[in-house]
């Protein structure tokens, strides 16, 4: 087997798709656009820290296009590239909150720190944000897989690694802490 | 606490999930609603994760997927070469190892006139047993030029030998 084949053409005119790729330029374009905003909002809201998010985002997706998974996109459909791309994101998630903190105030981007949200998102923001800030990382992504994204128990436990019998029990526990958090804050918004 | 689920969440669960929550929903759910802790917790937390959701979702700036894809075809061709190279170094080392193992042992079977200091080397086991010196002709050892005809022997055997197993990887 020369050594030529094993490597892909990058630099060639149209970077023509390897047999172990999960799709080519056009179908992850697609792909990209109906997936993204999603991504980046679950990224967003579970770490808080839109900056991460951006960088966790393209680690996601570069992850998910060098990923040999032959046929994950062609067979298994887009619903599961997605929910192989949330796999990835998680991972990612927690691997950064297992590295020690090191970022001054000095290395965080102005644009964080500016108010640059309309009023319906500074509403969104003002509720939830200081709710999610006391729920545990796990219970973010819990009920943001299943109530943002709407994923099943079956879907969640695929996308986190946790055992899908627990899953319903720690959905269950931080839904009422989260429920509780919500109506703490917002006693007449929370009244029903 | 104990999980205490009612038997009404899934219907509530799928009137959200399909965006039919209040409108749709029956009086006599409503009336349910409100007054079941866990419907009630499932309605709040719901619409709050499904409104952040769609006010973050627009928040963000969508870039251009062409640069991610590009970057990813790199990430994918400088791991193809790495994987390439490992059976190459692979070989260099194993190519490496036999040339010290060869030195070695030509230098024990010329220390067997015996060097003033270096008499002890001739105490290991080694030196006798191996008896390296059966290798090669006699003749080479007395010469003067025995040494330099020896490292072109060597280096051959050496590269033979990290050529093999490039390809014995190489197959694999």
């Amino acid at each position: 087997m020369p050594w030529e084949s094993v490597i892909p053409s990058t630099f060639a005119g149209d970077a023509p798709q390897t047999a172990d790729s999960p799709m080519d330029s056009d179908a992850f374009a697609g792909f990209y656009e109906r997936s993204a905003r999603s991504l980046w909002a679950y990224l967003a809201r579970v770490s808080g820290d839109p900056a991460l998010a951006d960088d966790l985002m393209q680690e996601s997706y570069l992850r998910y296009l060098s990923a040999s998974r032959p046929g994950l996109h062609r067979c298994e459909g887009e619903v599961a590239g997605r929910r192989y791309l949330f796999r990835i994101a998680t991972n990612l998630l927690r691997d950064h909150w297992r590295r020690p903190l090191s970022a001054s105030i000095e290395e965080i981007a102005e644009e964080f720190l500016a108010a640059s949200v309309n009023s319906a998102q500074a509403d969104s923001q003002a509720m939830l944000k200081p709710a999610l800030a006391r729920m545990r990382p796990r219970d973010r992504q819990l009920l943001w897989l299943a109530h943002a994204e709407g994923y099943s128990h079956k879907e969640i436990a695929e996308v986190t690694g946790l055992a899908r019998a627990s899953i319903r029990l720690l959905l269950f526990r931080a839904r009422r802490k989260m429920a509780h958090l919500l109506r703490e804050q917002n006693p007449k918004g929370g009244e029903r | 606490m104990t999980l205490r689920s009612c038997s009404h969440e899934k219907e509530v669960a799928e009137l959200l999930s399909r965006g039919q929550w209040p409108q749709a929903c029956a009086p006599e759910l409503r009336a349910h609603i409100s007054a079941c802790r866990a419907c009630g917790d499932l309605v709040l937390v719901t619409e709050t994760f499904q409104r952040a959701r769609a006010d973050e979702a627009g928040a963000m700036i969508v870039t251009s997927p062409g640069a991610l894809w590009w970057r990813a075809q790199l990430r994918r061709r400088n791991a193809a070469i790495e994987h390439v190279g490992r059976p190459l170094l692979g070989s260099q080392l194993f190519a490496l190892a036999i040339l010290l193992v060869l030195a070695a042992g030509f230098m024990v079977s010329q220390l067997r006139p015996g060097l003033p200091g270096l008499t002890w080397l001739e105490g290991l086991p080694l030196a006798h047993g191996l008896h390296l010196e059966v290798l090669w002709p006699s003749a080479l050892f007395n010469s003067g030029w025995s040494l330099l005809a020896l490292i072109p022997v060597l280096a051959t055997l050496a590269l033979l030998g990290g050529v093999a197993l490039y390809l014995a990887s190489e197959k694999r």
